[in-house]
């Protein structure tokens, strides 16, 4: 018992044997192979499809008969096997088109030659195509899986989507000769079709059945009505459209390989930078190589990198990918499809790395969700009228200037040459306090997913001040242990100081001051290089020059600044500044100044 | 220098003249034409004839209409363009003049001999 398959060949329908139908599928795929587009491929398949039809046409006696593997066998043996479709170009070489089909059928194509090959045929496939021996290409492969380790990518990728060399035409495009029966002649006498070939095909061909079945059906449905109609049009000659549309095709395709060629580069180069920090990555979770603990320290989530990185491998590396696969496939012509499952499965995982790379977010936002704050308070005595002077110390370890900046965190060893995370998130606020003493009160925050883990970052946050012969010395960076990764460390330093202390805070804490006297704040950025009284919720500038000489002329000869005023009109001059007054004329000089009043005519 | 090379390119040769000469005179679908090129044993397979048909329509020396069959898809006749017949003309002379010489030269061989 056989089941049996519905064709429409060439408008005529026809129950056919399924293993029959297989054979006769494979026949005319293979047929379809010898010729390229430019030799009017499809047209050339429709006559035979045709002819075929006839053919068996005449074997069957009614509708009810079904045509076997014995009739499309009768019927190959007719028409001939696929290299005998195959025309000697050489001959016509003085037909208009003929150098440009030389061209055509002369050129390489690349396949994967698996009769010469250790793994996939990849490497003698190339070998062919570049006309070089199969040994180079296969050591630039080791050279480049050891060198970059991208190598591997691209063998696979290669292997995926570069077709076989089945029929003998193909083999003899992969090597780049002509195919001309000749050739073809030559090949099979080589013995280059070999038993083997023929299992292949026959374990393609089941495995294509089921797809195959489903097809023919709706296939046979479609092509009744639309033959003819479109023969008929085919049959008028050449028209002066399909010429401009022949010109216009060959500037389209030619801007599509180009497109093809920027294609594949970006994608081979996103695909390969990728690789690489992958793999950097996923090594650097074992091994520790330095400079990339930075990366380590921000992921806060503390989700284990390696997942990150082959999560953001997909997410990016799967639509360069189809990028790059867009470009092979508009510069190689052949080029196999890498299949439906395939393709979804990249889409899943795509899919997948998305959603895992948001859940990496979130976990990653809500560690910063908490911000608890442990409070360090320290007291310390200052008698009456002394002037306490605040300066800030930097580290020459950390390479800090003395400019505050927030959220920005950075590696370094310190002195014992243990590595540590530094910052310069320092604040320091100055209250008024009528109490006696001066109290310092360092106040240490941090970040955390919970309560505990963010009062943990806080308590281990370093940072130190000192009072020397009444100079309060304060660090202008804190450092903690890496371990507790950047999370948003601040110190805030407040100092309570009884009313009627005179402070002075040096140049270096400007940038650690407040802009404004917010939140009880007293001092500001534009307070230092002064001597402060503090008052009640208040200062008082004790060396500021009185009532800031803010207004500035500077217009049609009139001048008005902190020089003094300066008028200048051209011909007459009055200038008003520390050293006095003097005023000059054409015929009339005027000064008053320490020496005493002096007047004098000019001439 | 291979016997098979040398046999095919001959045969190859020829096979494009016949086709032309075998339409000289009426329309032919490709059976028709197959059935005379296969009894005069100058084609072995069908195969050949299909691209070959193409090219020369392609190149302006073919034509084709199409017509009903009772027994069948329908089918392709091909008849000679003006262009074709011409072509025909200037080959059939080639021909002769190959016929020939080619028939003085292998006479003359078999004379010396």
């Amino acid at each position: 018992m056989n089941k049996t398959v519905n064709i429409n060949l060439a408008g005529i329908f026809f129950h056919i044997d399924e293993d029959a139908y297989l054979k006769l599928q494979h026949y005319l795929e293979a047929i379809k192979r010898s010729f390229t587009n430019s030799q009017g491929q499809s047209e050339i398949i429709e006559d035979i499809e045709a002819r075929i039809s006839e053919l068996f046409n005449e074997r069957v006696q009614n509708n009810k008969q079904v045509i076997r593997i014995k009739e499309v066998d009768e019927v190959i043996s007719i028409m001939g096997q696929p290299e005998d479709y195959l025309v000697d170009d050489e001959i016509f070489e003085d037909e208009p088109q003929s150098s440009y089909k030389k061209k055509s059928t002369t050129s390489k194509k690349l396949f994967r030659d698996t009769d010469n090959s250790y793994i996939s045929g990849v490497s003698s496939g190339l070998a062919h195509y570049f006309g070089i021996d199969a040994i180079w290409v296969r050591l630039a492969w080791i050279l480049l899986i050891f060198g970059a380790g991208t190598g591997f990518l691209l063998y696979i990728l290669l292997w995926i989507l570069v077709p076989e060399a089945k029929t003998t035409a193909e083999k003899i495009m992969m090597t780049g000769e002509p195919v001309n029966i000749s050739n073809i002649e030559k090949k099979i006498k080589d013995g280059f079709e070999n038993v083997t070939d023929v299992a292949k095909n026959v374990g393609e061909s089941i495995g294509a059945a089921a797809k195959n079945v489903s097809e023919s059906v709706s296939n046979a449905a479609k092509n009744v009505n639309v033959k003819k109609q479109s023969n008929s049009i085919k049959s008028s000659s050449k028209t002066f459209f399909d010429t401009v549309g022949d010109v216009i095709m060959f500037f389209f395709k030619i801007f599509a390989k180009f497109i093809g060629v920027l294609l594949i580069i970006i994608g081979s180069f996103a695909l390969i930078a990728l690789a690489v920090s992958l793999l950097s990555l996923g090594v650097a979770d074992i091994i520790h190589i330095p400079g990339l603990d930075l990366v380590d320290i921000a992921n806060t989530g503390n989700t284990p990198m390696w997942l990150i990185s082959l999560l953001a491998f997909f997410a990016i590396g799967v639509p360069f990918f189809f990028l790059f696969y867009l470009g092979l496939k508009t510069l190689i012509n052949n080029l196999k499809s890498i299949g439906k499952i395939a393709k979804f499965t990249l889409l899943g995982l795509w899919l997948i790395s998305i959603i895992g790379l948001v859940i990496v977010g979130i976990r990653q936002a809500s560690e910063h969700a908490f911000e608890e704050h442990f409070i360090e308070k320290t007291e310390f005595p200052i008698t009456f009228n002394d002037t306490l002077n605040i300066k800030m110390i930097g580290n020459d370890n950390f390479n800090l200037g003395f400019h505050r900046r927030h959220n920005d965190f950075k590696l370094a060893h310190n002195e014992n040459g243990n590595k540590v995370i530094y910052s310069s998130d320092i604040n320091v606020i100055v209250k008024s306090t009528t109490d006696s003493i001066a109290t310092i009160v360092i106040k240490k925050s941090a970040d955390g997913r919970d309560y505990d883990t963010a009062i943990e970052r806080a308590k281990n946050i370093n940072y130190n001040f000192q009072l020397k012969n009444n100079t309060l010395i304060l660090n202008s960076y804190l450092t903690t242990n890496p371990e507790n990764k950047f999370s948003d460390q601040e110190v805030n330093v407040i100092l309570y100081i009884p009313i009627h202390t005179i402070l002075y805070f040096n140049s270096t804490t400007k940038s650690y001051l407040y802009h404004s006297r917010r939140n009880d704040n007293i001092v500001t950025n534009r307070n230092t290089n002064h001597y402060l009284k503090i008052l009640d919720n208040d200062i008082e500038c004790l060396d500021c020059p009185d009532g800031d000489f803010k207004i500035k002329v500077n217009t049609n000869g009139v001048k008005i600044n902190e020089d003094g005023i300066d008028i200048n009109d051209g011909e007459n001059s009055l200038k008003i500044n520390e050293d006095g007054i003097r005023v000059k004329s054409d015929e009339v000089k005027v000064n008053i100044d320490s020496n005493g009043i002096k007047i004098e005519t000019v001439k | 220098m291979k016997i098979e090379n040398t046999k095919a390119q001959m045969r190859k040769g020829v096979l494009e003249f016949c086709i032309l000469s075998v339409l000289k005179d009426n329309a032919a679908y490709v059976a028709e034409i197959l059935g005379t090129l296969k009894d005069a044993k100058l084609l072995v397979v069908e195969g050949t004839i299909y691209p070959l048909l193409t090219r020369l329509k392609n190149a302006g020396l073919l034509s084709y209409k199409w017509e009903e069959s009772t027994s069948g898809p329908p089918r392709k006749y091909y008849e000679l363009t003006e262009t074709g017949k011409l072509f025909l003309k200037e080959l059939d002379s080639t021909w002769n003049e190959l016929q020939n010489a080619v028939n003085i030269v292998t006479s003359q061989k078999t004379k010396t001999k």
